[in-house]
């Protein structure tokens, strides 16, 4: 295995948990945002 | 044009009509201009990472990096993605929290404040032009012909229109919100997209065996004054719009240099794996799985919608649409605002009310949706019109506001208005000179004059105009000796 594949599947690596891992965070930040949404 | 199963098409409409309903919840939430304009200023890290990475990416998937690595392998990633990171890093640690210092609204706002109307004017023109979404629309009508045989102007239409809807409606927290599920769509397609195209091209050894190894030269063959303006392209993120009002959207300045931090990480994940992506391209098209006539541009579109299966290649057309519309709304949004906050309040009604002004902002991104699809019907060269956007903004914008951000003793008046002026007036001559009487080089893929027995290439442009804004704002600092704001 060349090291350009070995970096690109360290790439694919973080894109995939690092995006997860931002939405999740973002989806319990929104939840607190459209409850304040919704109480005015 | 491939042809797509059922399945893909009940996720893409899926998909679409969630982006209109998110912008019609948004409707009638909005409060003030704040909360419309930005988010009421609540932005939390989660939230800037997702809208700053989906809305920076676009333009450059389609029409940069991806064209770039097809033609002449890893170079799209050292020479043209890599230095933007380092932008990130100054922007993070030294600009951000400089910016959050004043309570400012826009781009024009700084320079309003350190050198006057006048230069807000000039800059509001400039970040107005430099944000009509010609090029996404143009994106809209290539994804449109490729994957679903429609007419590129019908894509630009209807994708565009949707997009459109839920900007109008929504304001930024429409933006925000759609650019954070657009987000994780994006990325998680390029990560599932990636294995496909491997075994479609016979993996990463057959990569290596088949191209030429030019394609493994992290500098690749390109000419070196290219690589440097390709390379200080980048730099446009420190005057970039969109990034500004971020950054003004964030609940705080850590929020904003964390995001970019972690955001960095991201972005050079995706950047390199688009890299590879458009490489495949190239190895299927010389392997004889693709067409030969494949055009640089669509080569990731191309080849990972072959590589797909049904149901995947949905999705991934989903992200696609994602990847555009994440920086369409967010443009529009801009010009709206330059329009209505920094140049119809300052200059027609000061006292406009925040309905007002609301109402305002929304007929300026209808303007600039409508002068943005008449540039991507009528411009038959859109790399030559994305040099244009690019250098237009760095030109006239990089030098009054680097100065007057870490130089209180430069902010004089005339400086900035003749910096940012000279700039942008020379970038529009010169484009539109080498534009009309130079030749499109099909190699060089860029518009090409002879000056002085030289190849003068569009993408030059910016080593004469930026030092023609610096040359133009010292001779503002000695004509106006001793005014200072």
């Amino acid at each position: 295995m060349s090291y350009w594949e070995i970096f690109s599947w360290i790439t694919m690596i973080i894109l995939g948990i690092g995006s997860i891992t931002v939405f999740i965070l973002f989806l319990k930040d929104m939840s607190q945002i459209l409850k304040k949404f919704q109480e005015e | 044009m491939y042809s797509l199963a059922n399945i893909d098409y009940f996720i893409i409409i899926i998909y679409l009509s969630g982006m209109v309903g998110v912008g019609l919840w948004f409707a009638r939430k909005h409060t003030d201009f704040d909360d419309f304009f930005l988010a009421g200023r609540s932005l939390t890290t989660p939230l800037l990472i997702t809208t700053l990475i989906s809305t920076y990416y676009g333009i450059d998937v389609l029409f940069g990096d991806t064209q770039l690595a097809f033609t002449d392998g890893v170079v799209a990633w050292f020479g043209y993605a890599r230095p933007t990171y380092a932008f990130f890093l100054i922007a993070a640690l030294l600009l951000a929290e400089r910016l959050r210092e004043d309570d400012f609204k826009s781009l024009p706002d700084i320079l309003d404040f350190y050198y006057g109307k006048k230069t807000r004017y000039v800059g509001a023109v400039t970040s107005f032009i430099y944000s009509l979404p010609a090029l996404s629309l143009y994106g809209f009508g290539m994804v449109a012909e490729v994957t679903l045989g429609w007419e590129p102007i019908t894509g630009m239409l209807v994708l565009g229109g949707i997009a459109l809807i839920y900007t109008l409606t929504g304001g930024f927290w429409a933006v925000a919100l759609t650019d954070s599920i657009q987000f994780v769509m994006m990325c998680l397609v390029i990560v599932i997209a990636f294995p496909y195209a491997m075994s479609f091209i016979g993996g990463f050894d057959t990569m290596i065996e088949t191209l030429p190894q030019s394609f493994f030269d992290t500098m690749g063959d390109l000419n070196i004054f290219l690589i440097i303006i390709y390379a200080s392209t980048g730099l446009s993120i420190l005057v970039e719009p969109t990034f500004y009002q971020r950054i003004f959207a964030a609940r705080s300045y850590k929020n904003v240099r964390n995001a970019l931090i972690i955001g960095i990480f991201i972005w050079g994940s995706y950047d390199w794996l688009i890299t590879i992506l458009a490489m495949s391209a190239k190895v299927a098209v010389i392997k004889g799985m693709l067409p030969p006539d494949v055009a640089p541009d669509a080569a990731l579109l191309t080849v990972v919608v072959a590589a797909l299966p049904a149901g995947v290649v949905g999705l991934f057309l989903a992200g696609v649409l994602s990847t555009e519309m994440s920086t369409l709304d967010s443009y529009c949004l801009v010009a709206g605002g330059n329009v209505s906050y920094d140049i119809y309040k300052p200059a027609m009604k000061p006292n406009a009310t925040d309905h007002e002004l609301i109402k305002t902002t929304r007929y300026g991104i209808l303007l600039s949706w409508v002068l943005g699809f008449g540039m991507a019907v009528q411009f038959e060269q859109m790399l030559g019109l994305w040099v244009f956007l690019s250098s237009i903004l760095i030109s006239s914008m990089l030098v009054p506001i680097m100065l007057g951000l870490y130089f209180k003793g430069l902010r004089k008046p005339l400086a900035g208005f003749l910096s940012a002026g000279a700039g942008l007036f020379s970038t529009v001559i010169l484009n539109i000179y080498i534009m009309t009487m130079g030749k499109f080089d099909v190699s060089e893929e860029t518009y090409v004059i002879q000056w002085f027995g030289i190849d003068f290439l569009q993408e030059f442009v910016m080593y004469i105009t930026v030092p023609i804004s610096f040359i133009g704002f010292f001779i503002g600092l000695l004509l106006q000796k001793g005014k200072q704001r």
